[in-house]
């Protein structure tokens, strides 16, 4: 099996930088002064502090977090972002220099001292990223010692929300609604079970969906040309790989596939989870590469075992046909690959977890039963076969995912610290 | 389906009013920086910006009217901006470019202020 190369797709398509604003307001500071001082009195300056795991930590919330932060800092050109890095003690990490506080993980001191640092500086919001495994102590307990010292406002962003949370978890969630100004999650669903579940005051609750890159839609048939797989219908996946993913479900699903449609080719793009790999090394994987072989598709599933940068994925993306999210837990409440999918208008087929069940409603993708290969590919070859079906999933996925574009989603971050900021007394309301 | 932005110039007096429609973003903006630049060096000083059929604008857009604007004040002039979107608003609202960039919602108002500043 060999892996996919990335090669002269490179020139197709590519995320363009968005630091314009930044770069415009620097470069007055040396040609126009009056300008700069001008344009410096009168922007808004809201200085947040983001509490999470951060890159070069593979993990979906830590890049969630760097894309939240350099989000918000292109539109606040006279404050930077400040990271406060969760890690595990034994690991050194080489993060970049907004990242000004590391918190060990299971030093229970460290998140304290984190609340002081805090506390003691100019930063005036903190925004923090949680999801039970990412903190120390039972279920993450920890994080609550630094909440419970925390003397500035603070939003707590839930990557999880249990529906049949243990007590401690309940718990933490509960003391998480008591110590911060807002919980923040990402679909409706999240929030009734917010509501239902954990009792959170109503008031307490923002829904901000998650922030999907700015892609500009391409022809798919030029992208597949430059990637060398200009006569395949490929149906792809992509994140870190685990069990959880439910993707021997669409390897199963190929020989049905490919009596339609010969030509298919199953992407899998992404690493092993380097949580698991620790654990159970490449296991998962090579049960996959068995069922391949036992099915005889070795030409038609290709693995890219590496954590894929951002553009990479664009590109992968943008060449695919179907997109697919076979997971298994019917409790995921977020997922950033389908955010990302929906992003770049792609037609999606999706087991019905939380997230899926309300990002593709409205004829935004298709939901399949869980762990039911002909399921997938009664889907997949429904789609393959009705030009005008794919055609209608993708623009309404576009759609979605414009509204959910980085650059939309950092201006309603904004707007919540704005608020917060100013429900605490920290920025002034002017007069009327 | 493609989103992009349609950028056009039209002149009412002596302010030209450019006319943006669709997205203003890090694919768009160079192209409207162009525009204002051009006819800042042409001779206008002050432009009238219509964004009432603007979708979204993200940093760039919002770096290419400061980049609007430092030509303009160089020649004395100033940019104002025409829209009624709440949603596009809201971005200069968040980041207090509606101190510098003034807003209005209706074009006639625009235009009557930059000709009263004009005199």
């Amino acid at each position: 099996m060999s892996e996919t190369e990335v090669g002269a797709g490179q020139e197709i398509i590519s995320v363009p930088e968005e630091f314009a604003l930044r770069d415009e307001v620097r470069w007055l500071k040396s040609e126009d002064r009056d300008l700069f001082s001008f344009i410096r009195e009168s922007m808004n300056k809201i200085e947040p502090v983001y509490v999470s795991t951060y890159p070069p930590s593979e993990c979906g919330i830590a890049t969630f977090c760097r894309d939240v932060a350099s989000s918000v800092a292109k539109y606040t050109p006279f404050s930077k972002p400040t990271i406060v890095a969760i890690k595990r003690e034994h690991e050194i990490e080489s993060y970049e220099r907004v990242v000004r506080f590391q918190i060990l993980k299971e030093d229970r001191q460290s998140y304290l001292n984190a609340a002081k640092f805090i506390n003691e500086s100019s930063l005036d919001i903190v925004s923090i990223q949680h999801e039970f495994g990412i903190y120390g102590g039972p279920d993450g307990e920890y994080l609550l010692d630094m909440l419970e010292a925390l003397e500035k406002p603070s939003v707590a962003t839930l990557h999880t929300v249990l529906q049949r949370p243990s007590p401690n978890q309940k718990r933490i969630v509960q003391e998480m609604g008591r110590l911060c100004d807002i919980l923040q999650v990402m679909v409706k669903t999240g929030r009734n079970i917010l509501l239902d579940v954990y009792d959170i005051d109503p008031a307490k609750i923002t829904i901000i969906p998650h922030g999907v890159p700015n892609v500009h839609r391409v022809s798919a048939a030029k992208v597949k040309k430059a990637l060398g797989i200009a006569d395949r219908s490929i149906i792809s996946t992509f994140g870190l790989i685990n069990r959880g993913k439910g993707l021997e479900h669409v390897i199963q699903a190929m020989p049905k596939i490919l009596e339609k449609h010969p030509n298919a080719l199953y992407l899998v793009l992404g690493e092993t989870h380097p949580g698991v790999r620790k654990h159970e090394g490449e296991s998962y994987r090579n049960t996959l590469t068995e069922i391949i072989s036992d099915l005889g598709i070795e030409d038609n599933v290709r693995f890219n075992n590496r954590f894929l940068s951002l553009n990479e994925l664009v590109r992968y993306l943008c060449a695919t046909d179907v997109y697919v999210t076979p997971y298994l837990s019917k409790d995921q409440i977020c997922s950033g690959t389908l955010a990302y999918a929906l992003g770049c208008g792609k037609a999606i087929v999706s087991t019905p977890y939380l997230y899926a069940e309300e990002v593709l409603a409205d004829g935004r993708g298709l939901l399949i039963d869980f762990e039911s290969p002909d399921s997938i590919a009664e889907s997949v070859i429904r789609i393959l076969d009705d030009k005008a079906l794919k055609e209608s999933l993708e623009n309404n996925a576009y759609a979605y995912g414009r509204r959910a574009a980085w650059f939309n989603v950092a201006i309603s971050y904004l707007d919540l610290f704005d608020r917060l900021l100013r429900r605490s007394g920290v920025v002034k309301e002017e007069p009327a | 389906m493609e989103m992009d932005l349609l950028i056009s110039v039209r002149n009412d007096g002596n302010v030209p009013i450019i006319d943006l429609s669709g997205e203003v973003d890090a694919y768009t903006s160079a192209r409207f920086r162009e525009v204002m630049v051009d006819l800042i060096e042409s001779g206008a000083a002050s432009l009238i910006v219509s964004m009432m059929k603007v979708e979204y604008i993200d940093s760039s857009g919002l770096g290419a009217l400061v980049g609007g604007l430092k030509r303009s004040t160089e020649r004395g002039g100033r940019i104002v901006i025409v829209c009624d979107n709440p949603q596009i608003r809201k971005v200069f609202e968040i980041t207090g470019l509606e101190k510098v960039f003034p807003l209005y919602d209706v074009e006639a108002d625009a235009v009557r202020v930059l000709a009263k500043s004009c005199k």
